[in-house]
């Protein structure tokens, strides 16, 4: 088993070959930018890039990448460059490098014959044989030469395409028609990460190493990716919000009454989140109607699935016996957990609503938030309660406590944390829910005044004695303004467009709800660390 | 089980005290050279209850309770043994973060033999054992200064690769850690992996299959570790449905799969019973006639019956003395290592 | 963020009444008397309060006002007796809201059931979805439609949460799991109407501007916002189940000497399968309950592509987006209608729920030792 390789410890690194790689690396990595930014439309396909066309750009790099690979793979298989490959590649990248074959024999066969049935048999012999070639030489050509074949053929093509503009292709399937100009930065970004993991498997010097380069090369190009995503999200909410929420904002233009001295100093305003909305007088409108209902909703919705859900994770964890009861309870709570909130909604329709109020109503919305936040709740107030060690539960009863006292003074503390975090988080998910909001809350989109829930109970002299007219009302929330700007909306004054308006609107929500989970998020951390450190 | 140690013939000297400096120095490295200086300072008659050293600059070592104040002198660390070291550790620090895991440890451990590691929880043992095949390197914040050489080849130079260093160091776990897979892939898994064997479809596409290869490893090692009568008749079962010391067993089998040249095993019985435990050390002795052995272990009568040489870690990552493992437990020279094994502490 | 704890249940061997019976026995020695009679207060008024909820009467305030002052009481007298009262009650209440949701939900879907028979799901003539002749409502394009956009959402979600996954568990160094995991959980606490926002100005526009959609909106641009959005819970729960692969069984792998791919690949990956399709199977019913981002980028067209792969045409019509979309100024048998559509999909994404907890119950049990 392998005594010759005992000889060292230390795997050499050849410098043609490191510089080869390094360089197809990043040529890759140029040309998957490029690419991308055709995707994005900030370069256009035709165009150019410094004075060169943005399809010789990509496809040039695909093809040096393609070169480099081959050259690579070529000077391991004769020696020149050391590595330790291993004696075939795997038969996952011989399917994936077979089926570009197929692609690539196919469609170029339909383009050179131009129609008929020819291409079938081509692309089956093709894929067949870059399968093969790729499954049957030792992996350091294997790896390489079929793969670097597919990808000079496809940067040839693109560099030949000049962008794809005016051309299109208009499957008989489909509705919509698929222009050149975005099919070529698509092959680029395919085929760089072609060359991404090739290239990242012959730079590790191919083997184990070289597989668990390139396939981290590939998993690090999608979590890439997706943070991408994230951050063009946010970025773009940001740009296009940043706009209305800051008309007429400014740092001291307005007035704050000191208490008890008769003076005012100057005091940053920010009318778009603190004006009204509707109204005759109300220049600038705002959001802030939608933004306190918002607030109501939550609170409303933790009020009510806090307790409930807290009391529940202790009964279940402390009280019942596991068995029949507590699964149930599991399977029903990890089931609320997934049911959709337009569901809940459904639900608030048909139970609350004819019951409490019989139309939309702040007090049923926050009910309904309030389901859907209580499995959540008791999720995570259950997993904090099971964390607890058990020795703090028999210290706690060798001292003669009882096991109520114990659970109130010993247990639930020591699973606040955990709880708190998670409430937190659940938080920012529901004040972020609409669905749910559009069967049994939503009132008027654009109301001209904020619902006053405090000053408006009210005693009357048959049961149920006490009433609240502003909980009973409908009212509007951030993302149901949200919703109602999209769909419905011509917002009624001049100073916004709708979508500005919308965008705004977003912009705040966002804040609202990346506000909470940046909270939830550095409690979680600061409890962990505070946690580790005792 | 015998306590006489099978590498007797190894030994160069039974030494006393005085005699270690000159050979310490002897040796001619620098560290050697610098235990002989620290040594004559710190008082060379350093006979058990003798008034610790009083270096300056030393610094306070955290003691458990119990333990003498002695100061340790690097004499008494230097074992002398015939024949090339396999594993050899000159100057060994090891952090966690900033908390000192392992002070300043050389030592030299002898080819196909046992190597006993003993001290009192928290002393470094497991970190040292963890440091010759590079596992401490996942521990996040975990930093090694120092040389740690197999076969005169440096552990941690650059451009080691961590895939042959461990092919070549294998390691048994404290628990039974076997993966969750069939017995047979458990053992087949390190040659797969390092493509000593292959199966799998592709492998059978093209004719290369090593099923027949596979099988004769299989039986190989569990024969070798003593496993195969008790599970030749379901090799396809999953592994964690073994009993403890059956799945210690598989993971030394596992182990031995890859054919490596030093076993460390990490206290490799303490979560087995007396029966599976001796089964276990049985085995250890058995190894040593082919491989280098290190176990780590808590058990001082374990250390004694199964280990050639013995190395005494102390509480503050010191090795306080390293020697054959009858004179470490008749005749040692540190106050503190014998109220240690005489579990007045630890 | 959620890792359901499972514990196997011990066999019960004794018949079920009198296995009751004994333990109310024990119960009721071991509790005082005026224990014994606050908990039966505390229960039996909550039970009345709710039975009068139920009918709507207004009187409901009476029982409910005698819960609490029972409580109030039994708190300062009895607080152990009325704490496990009350507990108790919560943990049914939460029983309790779901069995509401299912009852609810079946009750006001029978007329539309009734009316339509079983066109109600399989109905594909024309018309589909119309208020006339009494009322013509078939579930079928929505279900093709549901079934469009989740397919789409899955391929998205599966491979990307999966990497994602495996990058946070296992190639990270601490320093970028310390952003990319945040970021990930970030991405699901963007409200849903904001992805729907973008989806509706970006992506929309997009695919209608370049590669000539009939409509401004389809299945697939949806679906690919969808995706985008399930793909946190794919990521944090796969990402869970990798974790709770022993570091142990990792560490014996890496000390063999496989690499760290190695491991995730034939070690740790395998042995958290159960957690990682547990993950994919919630993201999937993420994904068709997904409401409002397909609410506001679908074109609300009822009908059936043609084939049905064509993820372009003019159709756009899923079960959560034809409630969201109808469900505030429908009624009659539209709105049972409505909650047929609830039905199906509160019976689907339960199904995914209990069978992502069964995968899960599995591994753990598989990780535990038992085969």
């Amino acid at each position: 088993m392998g005594t010759a390789t005992k000889t060292t410890l230390a795997t050499g690194e050849s410098v043609v070959g490191a510089v080869t790689s390094r360089t197809v690396l990043g040529v890759t990595a140029a040309t998957v930018v490029l690419a991308v930014a055709c995707l994005m439309q900030w370069v256009a396909p035709g165009g150019a890039v410094v004075g060169i066309p943005v399809a010789t750009l990509l496809g040039g790099g695909l093809a040096v990448a393609g070169c480099g690979i081959a050259v690579l793979g070529a000077g391991s298989r004769l020696g020149y460059i050391e590595t330790t490959p291993s004696r075939a590649t795997s038969l996952a990248a011989g399917c994936v490098v077979g089926m570009l074959w197929a692609v690539s024999g196919g469609v170029a066969t339909t383009v050179a014959v131009g129609g008929g049935d020819a291409w079938l048999p081509v692309a089956v012999v093709g894929g067949v044989a870059g399968a093969l070639a790729t499954v049957l030489p030792r992996e350091d050509a294997g790896a390489t030469l079929p793969a670097a074949a597919v990808i000079v053929g496809w940067g040839g093509a693109i560099a030949a395409s000049g962008g794809g503009g005016g051309w299109t292709w208009a499957p008989a399937w489909s509705s919509a028609v698929f222009p050149g100009t975005e099919i070529v930065p698509v092959v680029a970004v395919g085929g760089a990460l072609l060359a991404a993991w090739s290239g990242a498997s012959a730079h590790a010097g191919f083997g184990a190493e070289g597989r668990q380069a390139g396939a981290y090369a590939l998993v690090g190009a999608v979590v890439v990716g997706t943070l991408s995503v994230l951050v063009l999200l946010v970025g773009f909410v940001v740009l296009k919000g940043i706009t209305p929420v800051l008309t007429g904002a400014s740092l001291t233009g307005g007035t704050l009454g000191l208490p008890f001295v008769d003076a005012a100093v100057p005091w940053p305003t920010l009318p778009f989140v603190t004006n009204q909305t509707g109204g005759l007088y109300v220049t600038i409108p705002g959001v802030f109607p939608a933004l306190v209902g918002t607030l109501w909703l939550v609170f409303g919705a933790v009020v009510a699935a806090v307790p409930l859900g807290i009391g529940a994770a202790v009964f279940l964890t402390e009280y019942a016996e596991r068995g029949r009861f507590t699964q149930l309870v599991e399977v029903a709570t990890n089931g609320l957990w997934s049911t959709p909130s337009i569901v809940f909604g459904l639900f608030g329709l048909a139970f609350l609503v004819p019951r409490l109020s019989g139309g939309n109503s702040i007090l049923v919305g926050q009910l309904v938030l309030g389901c859907m936040l209580l499995p959540l709740v008791l999720l995570t107030c259950r997993e904090a309660l099971l964390a607890v060690p058990d020795a703090h539960r028999d210290a706690s009863a060798a001292l003669g406590v009882t096991k109520w006292q114990t659970i109130r003074s010993v247990v639930v503390p020591a699973a606040m944390p955990g709880t708190i975090t998670g409430v937190i988080l659940g938080v920012g998910r529901i004040a972020g829910e609409t669905a749910p909001l559009l069967l049994v809350f939503g009132g008027a989109p654009y109301p001209s005044n904020t619902p006053d829930v405090l000053g408006s109970f009210s005693l009357m002299a048959q049961p149920p004695f006490v009433t609240n007219d502003a909980l009973l009302a409908p009212a509007s929330a951030l993302p149901y303004q949200l919703y109602t700007t999209i769909t419905a909306g011509v917002f009624p004054k001049d100073e916004f467009t709708t979508a500005a308006f919308g965008w705004g609107t977003a912009l705040v929500l966002l804040a609202v709800v990346i506000g909470l989970y940046a909270v939830g998020i550095a409690s979680r951390r600061y409890f962990r660390r505070k946690l580790h450190h005792e | 089980m015998s306590d006489t140690p099978q590498s007797e013939p190894r030994r160069s000297d039974d030494r006393s005290g005085a005699d270690d400096a000159t050979a310490a120095a002897a040796a001619g490295s620098t560290d050697a050279a610098a235990a002989a200086v620290s040594s004559k300072t710190g008082g060379i008659a350093g006979p058990p209850g003798g008034p610790g050293g009083v270096d300056g600059d030393e610094p306070a070592v955290a003691r458990t309770v119990g333990e003498s104040d002695e100061q340790l002198q690097d004499a008494w660390t230097d074992y002398e043994f015939d024949g090339d070291a396999k594993v050899s550790v000159s100057d060994l620090d090891t952090y966690y973060g900033e908390e000192r895991a392992l002070e300043s440890v050389s030592l030299d451990i002898p080819a196909e033999s046992v190597t006993a590691l003993i001290g009192p929880s928290g002393c470094g043992k497991s970190t040292f054992l963890r440091c010759l095949n590079r596992m401490n390197d996942r521990i996040r914040g975990a930093r090694v200064e120092g040389r740690v050489a197999l076969d005169d080849r440096d552990v941690y130079g650059d451009g080691v690769n961590l895939v042959e260093l461990r092919r070549q160091v294998g390691m048994v776990f404290q628990e039974p850690n076997p993966f969750p897979k069939s017995i047979r892939d458990n053992i087949s898994y390190g040659p797969r992996k390092h493509g000593d064997l292959e199966t799998g479809l592709l492998a059978r596409l093209l004719g290369r299959d090593d099923r027949d290869a596979e099988r004769d490893l299989v039986e190989r090692a569990l024969r070798r570790a003593a496993l195969w009568d008790e599970v030749s008749d379901r090799l396809g079962d999953n592994a964690l449905g073994l009993s403890g010391g059956q799945q210690q067993r598989l993971c030394i089998a596992r182990c031995l799969a890859v054919d490596p040249d030093v076993i460390l095993m990490d206290e490799p019985a303490s979560a087995l019973d007396p029966v599976a435990t001796a089964k276990i050390e049985d085995l250890i002795e058995e190894l040593a006639e082919e491989y280098t052995v290190v176990v780590v272990t808590h058990n001082m009568q374990q250390a004694a019956r199964i280990s050639d040489q013995t190395a005494v870690f102390l509480t503050g990552g010191r090795l306080a003395e390293y020697d054959a493992t009858d004179a470490i437990f008749q005749n040692p020279q540190s106050q503190r290592v014998e109220d240690y094994v005489a579990g007045k502490f630890g | 963020m959620m890792r359901r704890v499972k514990r196997t249940v011990a066999a019960r061997v004794t018949d079920p009444v009198v296995g009751v019976a004994r333990s109310a026995r024990e119960y009721r020695s071991r509790t005082g008397d005026t224990a014994v009679a606050v908990q039966a207060v505390i229960c039996g008024s909550l039970g009345a309060a709710f039975v009068a909820f139920l009918v709507g009467s207004q009187w409901t305030v009476f029982p409910a006002g005698v819960f609490l002052a029972t409580t109030v009481v039994g708190w300062r007298r009895e607080q152990a007796a009325t704490g496990k009262a009350v507990t108790f009650l919560m943990t049914v209440g939460t029983v309790g809201v779901l069995a509401l949701i299912v009852a609810f939900l079946l009750v006001r879907s029978v007329p539309a059931v009734e009316h339509m028979g079983v066109g109600l799901l399989g109905r594909t003539a024309d018309p589909l979805w119309a208020a006339r002749d009494g009322g013509v409502y078939s579930l079928a394009p929505m279900l093709v439609g549901t079934a469009i956009t989740t397919c789409i959402a899955t391929v998205i979600a599966t491979p990307v949460g999966i990497a994602g996954a495996v990058f946070i568990s296992e190639i990270a160094p601490p320093r970028v799991r310390d952003v990319v995991k945040p970021g990930i959980e970030l991405m699901a606490g963007i409200p849903s109407i904001t992805y729907g926002f973008i989806g509706l100005t970006v992506l929309n526009q997009y695919f209608y501007a370049e590669f000539r959609t009939p409509t401004i909106g389809s299945y697939l641009a949806a679906g690919a916002m969808i995706g985008v959005m399930a793909l946190p819970t794919v990521v944090t729960i796969s990402e869970d189940a990798l974790a709770a692969v022993p570091e142990s069984v990792k560490s014996g792998a890496l000390a063999m000497g496989s690499t760290p791919w190695q491991t995730t690949k034939s070690v740790t990956l395998p042995a958290g399968l159960s957690g990682v399709s547990a993950g994919v199977l919630l993201g999937v019913g993420r994904a068709m309950g997904e409401t409002m981002a397909a609410t506001v980028m679908l074109t609300h067209t009822k009908g059936f592509p043609s084939p049905v792969f064509d993820v372009f045409s003019q159709y756009g019509e899923t079960l959560t987006t034809v409630i969201a979309f109808e469900g505030g100024n429908a009624s009659g048998v539209h709105m049972s209608a409505l909650f047929a559509g609830g039905v199906v999909l509160f019976v689907t994404v339960m199904a995914l729920s209990v069978g992502s907890q069964y995968v899960e119950w599995r591994m753990h049990r598989k990780l535990g030792g038992e085969t």
